[in-house]
């Protein structure tokens, strides 16, 4: 189905555009088109004005930190487009991958051109090797029309754009653990600053961005950053792709104006909403790394500050919606376990500190709870392992639990003590 | 206005205002003014800092949330505090966190007693975990090699093995696996930890994950007494702690607060395990006299009373040979007691070692210390192979490569340097060709350091020659001469010569007492035309550690201390005079080389003044201009550079002894005569042998596993044949492990120049 | 697999890094595709082709959950058991799989023909309850019923020649 105000081209025509030919009939190109009309400064300048926000999960403004990469440092500048895409509850980038590889394509050559880029690289999670198939086609396909190549940015100014296969490891989103990966290295973040923006892939300046935050470039180039930043509030503006999972009827990705749609909406009117009978528990609305949230926070309007308002994050827009049908420390115990696997294992808390949180938590819903020591437990632990590490996934795994603990502190109580939540009020059908 | 005009950055630390020079990390700040701050896993010897294990997080003034101050370098009017209650608790919380999965089982843990991770627990955590959940477990502890003992469950993935391995010694070899909670230190598919500097990972270990297995269950801190003192092994002179425990050496270690100097608290497997040669089978027990009544055991004051006796006999003319680790007191009271003996006729004081002929010119180059390799941009070896022959060497010149330096290795042998520098092999015995690619490196460079090797240049004095007038001719560039003998250059500032005119008169029957102090003639270079002129001295006087090839001939024979036991300087490599300080109980029936000869002098009548070295070293450099101006306290723990001694034996040039292919010697320290007594190394220790270029050995009809005679005018002995394809035809590598084996003294006494035979041995040689 | 084989391999995307430490990712991956794993000789061949140590190797394959350095069956059945597919029953088709199989949790069938694993978010959390067969597209939503006939398929088909994991 087309959708208005779509920024990504496969939505807005509401089919996929897998051939360059197909993508450029869609209006494919136009925005790069308009871009090397453009010199670097100027193009860099419209991303600025667009107020077009990183989509990978902090929400950067994408044309400052394409500010911060250093000028004529005498080394090559790279761009690295964060397909990593790991964060539970997320699969927007896949779609655009799957479904408009193209337009992440134009958005990388669009983003070389501001910064003054020979190759760029896409670094996609091992999991994602059919997408990754598809992104190698449509780079054969694009170096074939010259639209990579030597001459890719006008003549004599060569663009072009390695394909990286990641093997397995959910830090390798992490924008520094996924240079390391790319170094070939263990993917284990590094110490900051110096930011990749100075010294980042090889020691070279270097800007990371992702996916969806790519592919919005051709748009805002073609149609002009007045017209991006003109959707949406103004610090939030432009469009974002939610990933709704869980207990809901239409699972799947929605793309809403920032701002003009409610959490509410996004769950019932566009996913279909949790099964008759049952209601929302709780929600993730930004990917598992985020506090949970409520019901009582349905009618927050989706958009980076009004989610902070309510005491979460947007993330990466992966919002897995939970209903009263299942226990909320079982969830938490199943995200702690998330974490402890994927703990690069650098720093002490995070390390030890995730591996400490599922144990406890594993207990209680064993039916070996400690009872009120274990809920004393559990908030100690959470100050000793936020804020202490290199990175956020410690943040990450620490934020969704503590915040679970707050939202429903009797159900945790109960589960320390009985090793079971209070029976669910109603049972519905099971989900299909 | 917080910078100073001395460049120093001020600061408040808990309240207290700190001075720091820009770049230093807060940690490092805060320790120069007595503030501790916990660290794991900074260790800037390591590289920069990585920010891991989260120890030292410190409260910063207007910084968001904790920082580590291991990574934070000092700023103009920061406002730090270590102690308040978020950067204790932050404290507290990553050593309850590092002991979740820690087995806490320090009473049979070699660590506990000098573990980091329980002192730092003690000072600034809980003392304790909550955890009671059930810990993580590995594989039971294992031998990471025979050397190195690892034990996983008490690992806190601090990364300084890890970084060790990989990026100091860059042997590639130690490495985490797996990750997150289940990370472990490995090698690859379970392979033993092999490499010239394992033990290094010990002493960087903050817990007892990492242990000596020689050390093993030995002794606890409480028993035990650390003494500071410096390796005897080669010319480097590594600084290290003797471990001591009831009275014998029980340990070696790097510094804890290395010498930045010298070894950077490095210290090379070689060094580290050859102690217990100090306890071997042939270690010589007590005073022996053969006189008319027989071979016997004395008491010491008998056996000095007897050496006093005949070397105070009217007109024996005496000559004295000093080994190539004595101290210069000893040599300095060697010549001391030469003086006074003989009845009048002149008593000879000889070292054994290179005579160094036409060696002036690089002599007279201004040197250098390791520690100016850090900041050159040029590093070249010339000639030898410092892995091997002062191993710790190696990793400066590593480490300089990694900040930098353009590195060139520039001899006849293939070294370990050789896969990460420039290696440019020259034709054996042509090092003279290397000059103009010397000079070619050296274009340009402004702080250039040539190491470059005594032996080599020693024979190859028109190389010498040229080479010299390069380096002389670069700015900035300065020198460091590989020597040969330990303490080489110290006795050659006391203006002590080779041996060669020593052997000489044995050999002319002009010498009626030898008195050897430290010192194996018999098994070195020549070492059959010095055991049959020492037969031609009436008299023996041995002074050893070990026995010798002249043992069993001495008439007297006085054990003496090893340079563990003993105390007085040694001048390494650098010319630096570092003192050693005795780590053990005097072995029984022992006593200090230059005690003995004190105890000579006296008996003889006209006794030297000194009742210690200190007094003796106060007194040679009075007389030696090398040393003037130093003293025991000005040595100190640092050591101090001694002034150079220009001076060239000026015994002209020879071309090369006898038949064949020429020799190329190599002397491996883990090929040494302590590597071969002492047992912890007998996996690593390196056997005699010789090694071919593969078209040589099929010139030569010789097979790898075929043993081979090896034939010079010194000599012949059979050895094993290694044939190696990064050697070049025409030479035959001489590589000296084994003392027993001989291959030493198929070398000339003057080191010169010798080519040598080799054929296929035969069969009847082969069961040899 | 042969060092030179990897070599080859490697070759044509060797300009593509600056620095050739970042060829040991796709030379591993490459080299997983002959045998399915990757043992220790394997592991050599790539430290000999990419010119890096051994035990590095190995430590860089081991950090990742789709490098295996433990055999493993002809098929990996990855059945992803994080909260979003955890809300919609993928406990149900990771036990009855296993049941199905045999198997007592994860762990690989005695022919050698499947290993059974718990993985964690696939990225097709809109495909819940899903899995993944070696890195194939993502499968999903599934019934049990419909796990136990993904099995039936499987065993018709015969291994691939290279695999992708
Ligand atoms: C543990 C962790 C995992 C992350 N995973 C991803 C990811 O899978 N994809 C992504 O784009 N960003 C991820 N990020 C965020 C990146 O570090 C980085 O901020 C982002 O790629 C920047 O791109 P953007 O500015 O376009 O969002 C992750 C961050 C953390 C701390
Ligand atoms: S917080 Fe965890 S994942 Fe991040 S660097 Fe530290 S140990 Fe690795
Ligand atoms: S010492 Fe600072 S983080 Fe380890």
């Amino acid at each position: 189905m087309p959708q208005m105000n779509s920024v990504y081209r496969h939505r807005e025509f509401g089919a996929s555009l897998t051939t360059l030919a197909d993508y450029e009939r869609a209006g494919g190109y136009l925005g790069l088109k308009d871009a090397l009309a453009l010199t670097p400064d100027d193009a860099l300048y419209a991303f600025h004005r667009s107020g077009l926000r990183g989509r990978g999960g902090a929400g950067f403004p994408m044309g400052r930190k394409a500010s911060f990469l250093p000028k004529d440092t005498g080394r090559p500048t790279y761009i690295v487009c964060n397909a990593d895409e790991s964060e539970p509850g997320t699969f927007k980038d896949r779609e655009i991958i799957e479904r408009n590889p193209f337009q992440l394509i134009e958005g990388l050559t669009i983003a070389a051109h501001a910064v003054g880029c020979e190759r760029a690289y896409i670094y996609i999670r091992g999991e994602y090797e059919a997408q990754a198939k598809v992104l190698d086609a449509a780079l054969a396909e694009a170096r074939d029309a010259g639209r990579l190549g030597p001459d890719a940015l006008g003549e004599g100014r060569p663009f072009d754009i390695t394909l990286y296969r990641g093997a397995g490891a959910y830090i390798c989103g992490e924008e520094t653990a996924l240079l390391e990966s790319l170094e070939g290295k263990r993917g284990q973040p590094r110490l900051k600053p110096p930011f990749p923006a100075v010294a980042g892939l090889y020691g070279c300046p270097t800007l990371i961005n992702n996916v969806e935050t790519l592919a919005a470039l051709p748009p805002i180039m073609h149609r002009g950053p007045d017209w991006y930043g003109s959707m949406g509030p103004e610090k939030s503006p432009g469009t974002k792709i939610f990933s709704v999972s869980g207990h809901v009827l239409r699972p799947g990705n929605y793309e809403v104006v920032l701002g003009e749609t409610t959490l509410r909406e996004l769950i019932f009117t566009m996913a279909g909403g949790v099964r008759p009978g049952r209601h929302v528990k709780a929600v993730w609305p930004g990917g598992s790394s985020v506090p949970v949230i409520g019901e009582g926070s349905l009618d927050v309007p989706l958009d980076y500050e009004s989610l902070n308002g309510v005491g979460t994050f947007l993330g990466s827009g992966g919002c897995i919606v939970m209903d009263d049908s299942e226990c909320i420390v079982r969830a938490c115990h199943r995200l702690a376990q998330f974490y402890r696997h994927e703990s690069c294992g650098k720093c002490t808390p995070c390390r030890e500190g995730t591996g400490w949180l599922a144990r406890i938590l594993g207990r209680m819903v064993a039916g070996e709870g400690r009872g009120a020591e274990d809920i004393r437990m559990l908030e100690s632990l959470f100050g000793r392992i936020s804020g202490r590490t290199l990175c956020a996934l410690a943040d990450g795994a620490v934020m969704p639990v503590k915040s679970a603990l707050e939202l429903f502190p009797e159900e945790f109580a109960h589960v320390a003590e009985h090793g079971s939540p209070a029976p669910a009020p109603m049972m519905g059908e099971p989900v299909g | 206005m917080a910078e100073h005009d001395d460049g120093l950055i001020v600061l408040t630390i808990n309240g207290r205002e700190v001075r720091a020079p820009k770049g230093t990390m807060l940690v490092d700040a805060a320790k120069a003014a007595g503030i501790e701050i916990p660290i794991f896993c900074y260790e800037p010897r390591l590289g920069a800092p990585i920010g891991a294990c989260r120890m030292c997080l410190v409260e910063v003034e207007g910084m968001r949330g904790l920082q580590t101050a291991c990574s934070t370098p000092v700023a103009p009017d920061m406002v730090v505090n270590t102690e308040s209650e978020v950067a204790k608790d932050a404290q507290d919380g990553v050593l309850e966190l590092l002991l979740a999965n820690h087995p806490l089982d320090c009473p049979v843990c070699d660590k506990g007693g000098e573990c980091p991770l329980q002192d730092r627990t003690f000072r600034f955590g809980p003392g304790r975990t909550r955890s009671l959940e059930p810990k993580l477990h590995f594989p039971k502890p294992l031998d990471l090699s025979p050397l190195v003992a690892l034990d996983r469950e008490r690992c806190i993935a601090c990364f300084r093995c890890v970084r060790f391995s990989q990026e100091v010694a860059e042997d590639g070899q130690l490495t985490f696996q797996e990750r997150g909670d289940h990370t472990e230190i490995a090698t690859f598919s379970g392979d033993p930890y092999e490499g010239r500097f394992t033990g290094n990972t010990i002493d960087l270990c903050p817990v007892g994950a990492l242990t000596s297995n020689p050390y093993r269950f030995v002794s606890r801190p409480w028993d035990i007494k650390n003494t500071p003192s410096v390796c005897a092994g080669c010319s480097m002179g590594c600084n290290l702690e003797i471990t001591e425990r009831e009275g014998d050496v029980k340990r070696l270690t790097g510094r804890p607060e290395p010498n930045m100097a010298v070894e950077e608290g490095w210290i090379c497997d070689r060094g580290r395990w050859g102690y217990p040669a100090l306890r071997s089978a042939d270690r010589l027990q007590a005073p022996v006299l053969a006189d008319a009544v027989g071979r016997r055991n004395v008491p010491l004051e008998r056996a000095v009373t007897e050496a006093s006796g005949l070397l105070a006999a009217r007109g024996a003319r005496v000559g004295i040979l000093l080994g190539d680790a004595v101290t210069v007191e000893t040599g300095f009271l060697a010549c001391e007691l030469a003086a006074r003996v003989g009845g009048g006729t002149p008593a000879m004081v000889a070292r054994t070692g290179i005579p160094g002929h036409g060696l002036g010119p690089m002599r007279a180059l201004p040197g250098a210390q390791m520690d100016d390799i850090d900041g050159a941009d040029v590093v070249l070896v010339v000639g030898g192979d410092p892995c091997t022959q002062q191993p710790v060497a190696e990793l400066r010149i590593r480490g300089a490569r990694r900040a930098g330096a353009q590195v060139a290795v520039i001899g006849p042998r293939p070294t370990a340097l050789d896969a990460s520098c420039e290696a440019l092999r020259t034709t054996p015995g042509h090092l003279l060709d290397a000059a103009a690619v010397i000079n070619e490196r050296l274009q340009g460079s402004e702080r250039a350091v040539v190491l470059w090797d005594e032996a080599d240049l020693a024979a190859e004095p028109a190389a010498a020659e040229a080479i010299a007038r390069v380096v002389a001719a670069t700015p900035g560039a300065r020198a460091i001469e590989m020597c040969a003998d330990v303490s080489g250059p110290g006795l050659r500032a006391l203006g002590i010569p080779a041996a060669g005119d020593l052997l000489t008169a044995l050999e002319a029957g002009a010498i009626d007492i030898l008195l050897t102090i430290g010192a194996d003639p018999t098994a070195g270079p020549a070492g059959d035309r010095w055991a049959a002129a020492a037969d031609r001295a009436g008299t023996i006087i041995e002074m050893a550690t070990h026995r010798t090839g002249l043992t069993d001939r001495a008439t007297l024979v006085l054990p003496m201390l090893a340079p563990l036991e003993d105390e007085g300087v040694l001048v390494s490599m650098t010319g630096r005079a570092q003192r050693l300080r005795p780590g053990a109980r005097e072995a029984a029936g022992a006593a200090a080389a230059w005690e003995m000869i004190v105890g000579i002098t006296h008996r003889i009548g006209s006794p030297v003044p000194d009742r210690t070295p200190a007094q003796a070293f106060r007194r040679l450099a009075e007389q030696h201009a090398a040393f003037a101006g130093l003293d025991y306290r000005v040595i100190g723990s640092e050591g101090a550079a001694v002034a150079p001694v220009p001076q060239d034996p000026g015994v002209p040039a020879r071309g090369p002894v006898g038949d064949g292919l020429l020799v190329v010697p190599c002397a491996p320290v883990f090929g040494d005569a302590v590597a071969h007594r002492s047992d912890a190394l007998e996996a690593v220790r390196e056997p005699s042998r010789v090694a071919l270029a593969p078209a040589e050995a099929e010139r030569l009809g010789v097979r790898t596993d075929a043993r081979v005679r090896v034939t010079t005018p010194e000599g012949t002995v059979v050895l094993p044949l290694e044939i190696d394809s990064r050697l070049h035809e025409g030479a035959v590598y001489l590589v000296m492990g084994d003392p027993a084996s001989g291959a030493a003294r198929l070398l000339p006494g003057d080191r010169g120049p010798v080519h040598a035979a080799v054929s296929a041995a035969a069969r009847e040689e082969v069961g040899a | 697999m042969t060092a030179h084989e990897i070599e080859e391999y490697l070759s044509p995307m060797r300009h593509e890094f600056a620095d050739p430490r970042s060829l040991i990712l796709p030379a591993l991956k490459f080299a997983q595709g002959d045998s399915g794993w990757l043992p220790a000789e394997d592991m050599a061949a790539v430290a000999e082709a990419t010119g890096f140590s051994q035990a590095y190797v190995e430590s860089v394959a081991t950090f990742y959950d789709r490098l295996y350095v433990e055999p493993v069956g002809r098929r990996v059945i990855n059945v992803c058991v994080t909260l979003s597919c955890m809300l919609r029953g993928s406990d149900e088709i990771f036990d009855h799989l296993a049941d199905y199989l045999g198997l007592d949790g994860e762990g690989t069938t005695e022919d050698g023909m499947f290993t059974l694993a718990k993985v964690q978010c696939i990225g097709a959390c809109d495909r819940a309850p899903c899995l993944q067969i070696d890195s194939g597209e993502q499968i999903g939503p599934l019934e049990p019923a419909d796990a136990t006939c993904l099995v039936d398929d499987l065993r018709e088909q015969p291994a691939p020649a290279r695999y992708e994991r």
